[in-house]
């Protein structure tokens, strides 16, 4: 079940009215059962693998718990990670690993085709039991108790509106609303309702209607673009992965705090930061954080060597790339944004540069700006990218055959500025505010013309027959 | 208590303006049938539910076509008014519905137009004159036409009646209207009503966007509770029962429309109209895997020959402009790309067909 359909609109209202009537322990049941009902719409063999992730590592805490030794503590906390790593080994990166391997043997002439197995990924696979890893590593570091009611520590993993596509989130932060009552107020209601809006906004008006714009030159791989038209294309899918994963995670959240029960922010401006180190701590700030948490700082962090650094650095984020998925073309994005953090914090040691970074004046914002944003364009040619050799064709038009003079503007430019106008002018005011719920504060004019103009616009131009939520796959 | 209804009044008036707002942009820069201009082509009619307005005038302009429309006081699409009947004078009306009016293209080009010309052209005697009336209202079906000859065409007192059967959509558009043959006044107002209602989110562009966005989602939700029905039924392998009823009562509504053309001293005939996709190899092979795709098979001919033997019985001249139109292919194209409607090529065709027709078996005395 995807939240741009009708089925989560009608799932959503029954749920919804049957929550506000529930005392506290019934709210967790209902949102328990109905997390999995949300989980099965999709494919209910997998709930299974949902359970067993949620039983293993709820089983894991309560050991940690009572281990008598330290011995037993790392043993349990091995054993759960083990599992955890294999279930996502398995059914994410088993036809990776296998396809890799027979064309890696292919070209030194050996044909093996003795893998045929075709695993199917579970959806939301990647969430969760990210979500039970951070759980049961935060016991065993004795920062948080393990839980003793299983329907509780069930909620937390399968929690709808985090479920399947994020924000993945810490056990320290959750669970505690899931274990006391909740109360809804009027504030949380608002806002919520807002969120929702603005995340469908997001998904239907921005990332579905740009779609078509990016596919234009990423689809078919092969095709020949002036190098000008690939930029705005790049610029497309930078709008269409923004609008498509911050609307989830906008409506995720929205839909959590009409039940009382806050989310953290997953995005912040990223687009507006201006080096490599401020753009992960403003995208997907739930996966980053969890990547730095629990892999970074384990592996030793900027600790120790400059050359330790970056290397844990890339470590990490070449991890963080293959979590996005099973393809080259995500392990070279994750190499690639672990080159950047790496060549920026070498940068900074060099005065100027570190002034030039730290400077207030507009000219060296608005460049280091510019930089930035486009270091995180090329980083997403590289996500999008069919393949290798496509990779290298766009960055080839770019390079060498800009041909300004070939500029598509009915076809791209015009609509690129259209949907994205909006969404600056949103932003415009949020990033001034710094505040990313200031619309529901604003005074009532200007509230209700925000709300209608984003009713309108998605009504009247969103891209209804859009597909599913990119991250979906992740 | 005064506060919350103070918000909601201002909530509803800001929501009520930028609705304003977007209807006035789209009307400025969206050009779409909902256009006021457009709109004011139709009046309210009591028993049909809309028609001509008389006198009306409008220019219509599209991405693909820029059209000036007139309707002359008769309330049929004409630059000129149709006085009295002179001695030897013969008119011939054509009924139909989008098809037959034409919005598309320039009065002159269309095909009843071109009918006139090629009639007087090729007459044998000075003193005979030929006159065509354009006697097609958009979104009509069978009974609209029926009641339309009834209330405006029979006064115009034609010799002959070709009645365009638009073989795509008049089975299902009879069967929406066969209420306002059997009602009484009350039933042709209940249904005024309605179409008055209709014609509400007609005029608005952002009503109209709103209703097939309803309609979509609740399209979307039905299919939840039974298999979704593949579209094009008169097409379809195995039609919707409703389909045959729709074609049974075409028949009837076409025979009662004969007996009264009679009984006015006119002939009547019939026009077999297809759709663009019949024609258009690539727009059949477009729906053909759209139908595929929700569970149905699509028949290319099968709407046609179905409404060929129902009305085969009546013995009434017929036309089938199918094989005439798939003849003439080649060349330039007969149907706009982006609405259902002929070109003026399409019309030239058309017209060329309805000549030796017309002449040799209507006008003939037998």
């Amino acid at each position: 079940m995807v939240f741009n359909s009708l089925h989560f609109l009608w799932f959503f209202v029954v749920v919804y009215a049957v929550y506000r009537l529930l005392p506290h322990r019934g709210q967790n049941w209902l949102l328990l059962i109905s997390s999995y009902y949300f989980y099965a719409a999709w494919d209910w063999r997998f709930l299974g693998l949902l359970a067993a992730s949620t039983m293993v590592d709820f089983t894991a805490g309560r050991l940690l718990e009572s281990a008598a030794t330290e011995r037993w503590r790392r043993a349990y906390v091995a054993m759960s990670l083990g599992f955890n790593l294999t279930l996502l080994a398995f059914f994410k990166y088993f036809n990776f690993f296998a396809d890799s391997l027979q064309a890696l043997l292919a070209t030194f002439g050996v044909p093996l085709d003795f893998v045929t197995l075709r695993v199917l990924l579970p959806v939301g696979i990647s969430f969760y039991t990210f979500v039970t890893m951070s759980y049961v590593i935060d016991v065993y570091r004795r920062e948080i108790p393990a839980t003793r009611n299983l329907v509780d520590f069930a909620v937390f993993v399968a929690y709808f509106p985090h479920l399947v596509a994020g924000p993945i989130l810490r056990a320290a932060r959750l669970l505690p609303q899931i274990e006391t009552p909740r109360r809804v107020t009027r504030e949380q209601v608002r806002d919520g309702l807002w969120l929702i809006a603005w995340g469908f906004f997001q998904k239907i008006f921005i990332a579905d209607n740009v779609a078509p714009l990016a596919n234009m030159i990423f689809d078919p791989a092969g095709a020949s673009h002036a190098g000008i038209n690939v930029l705005l294309g790049v610029y497309a899918f930078a709008l269409q992965i923004y609008g498509d994963f911050a609307g989830y995670s906008n409506i995720a959240r929205g839909t959590s705090k009409l039940m009382g029960i806050e989310l953290i922010e997953n995005f912040r401006f990223p687009y507006l930061v201006r080096s490599p180190q401020e753009f992960w701590r403003h995208w997907h700030i739930s996966l980053s954080t969890w990547l730095r948490d629990y892999l970074y700082i384990p592996l030793g962090g900027n600790r120790g060597t400059s050359g330790r650094t970056q290397r844990n650095l890339l470590i990490t984020m070449l991890l963080g790339g293959l979590w996005h998925g099973a393809a080259w073309t995500f392990v070279l994005w994750g190499a690639y944004h672990g080159i950047l953090l790496s060549l920026y914090r070498s940068a900074e040691r060099i005065d100027a540069v570190r002034r030039w970074l730290t400077a207030r004046s507009s000219l060296a914002h608005g460049t280091s700006w510019f930089v930035m944003f486009h270091l995180t364009c090329y980083g997403w040619l590289i996500f999008r990218a069919r393949s290798v050799a496509q990779i290298r064709d766009l960055t080839a038009a770019v390079l060498t055959a800009f041909q300004p003079s070939a500029l598509d503007v009915s076809g791209l430019l015009v609509p690129l500025v259209l949907y994205a106008t909006p969404l600056l002018l949103v932003h415009a005011m949020e990033a001034r505010a710094d505040d990313l719920l200031v619309v529901p504060k604003l005074s009532p004019i200007v509230r209700y013309s925000a709300y209608a103009a984003t009713f309108f616009l998605t009504m009247l131009f969103g891209n209804f027959g859009g597909s599913e939520f990119i991250y979906f796959q992740f | 208590m005064r506060r919350r209804a103070r918000h909601v009044l201002l909530f509803i008036t800001v929501f009520l303006a930028w609705g304003g707002l977007f209807e006035a942009a789209l009307r400025q820069w969206g050009s779409s049938e909902a256009a006021p201009a457009f709109q004011g082509l139709f009046t309210g009619d009591p028993l049909i539910g809309y028609r001509l307005n008389p006198g009306a005038r409008t220019r219509f302009s599209t991405s693909e076509f820029d059209t000036n429309i007139a309707i002359n006081h008769q309330g049929v699409r004409d630059d000129q008014e149709i006085g009295s009947k002179r001695a030897q004078e013969t008119r011939i009306a054509v009924l139909g519905d989008s098809l037959v009016l034409s919005v598309q293209v320039p009065f002159e080009t269309t095909f009843t137009e071109q009918l006139e010309r090629a009639l007087n052209n090729g007459r044998g005697d000075r003193e005979t004159s030929y006159r065509v009336i354009n006697a097609g209202v958009q979104g009509y079906g069978p009974v609209e036409e029926l009641l339309f000859f009834r209330q405006v065409v029979r006064a115009l007192q034609p010799d002959v009646v070709l009645v365009t059967v638009f073989v795509g959509n008049d089975a299902e558009e009879a069967l929406g209207s066969r209420s306002k043959l059997s009602s009484g006044q009350t039933q042709a107002f209940r249904d005024s009503l309605m179409t008055r209602m209709r014609r509400v989110v007609r005029r608005s562009m952002v009503l109209q966007v709103l209703r097939l966005r309803v309609l979509a989602a609740t399209d979307r939700f039905r299919t939840r509770s039974g298999p979704p029905e593949p579209p094009l039924q008169t097409y379809a392998a195995r039609p919707a029962p409703r389909i045959a009823d729709g074609i049974a009562l075409t028949r009837d509504v076409l025979s009662q429309l004969a007996a009264e053309a009679r009984n006015a001293g006119a002939r009547t005939g019939i026009i077999l109209m297809p759709a663009r996709f019949q024609i258009d190899d690539t727009d059949y092979g477009h729906l053909r895997e759209i139908v595929a795709q929700a569970g149905g098979e699509l028949v290319r001919d099968a709407a046609t020959e179905r409404f060929a033997a129902a009305l085969g019985d009546l013995e009434l001249p017929v036309i089938d402009l199918l094989p005439v139109l798939r003849q003439a292919k080649r060349g330039p194209g007969l149907f706009f790309d982006e609405n259902v409607h002929l070109t003026p090529r399409g019309h030239e065709v058309v017209s060329q067909a309805l000549v030796p027709f017309v002449r040799d078996r209507l006008l003939t005395r037998h």
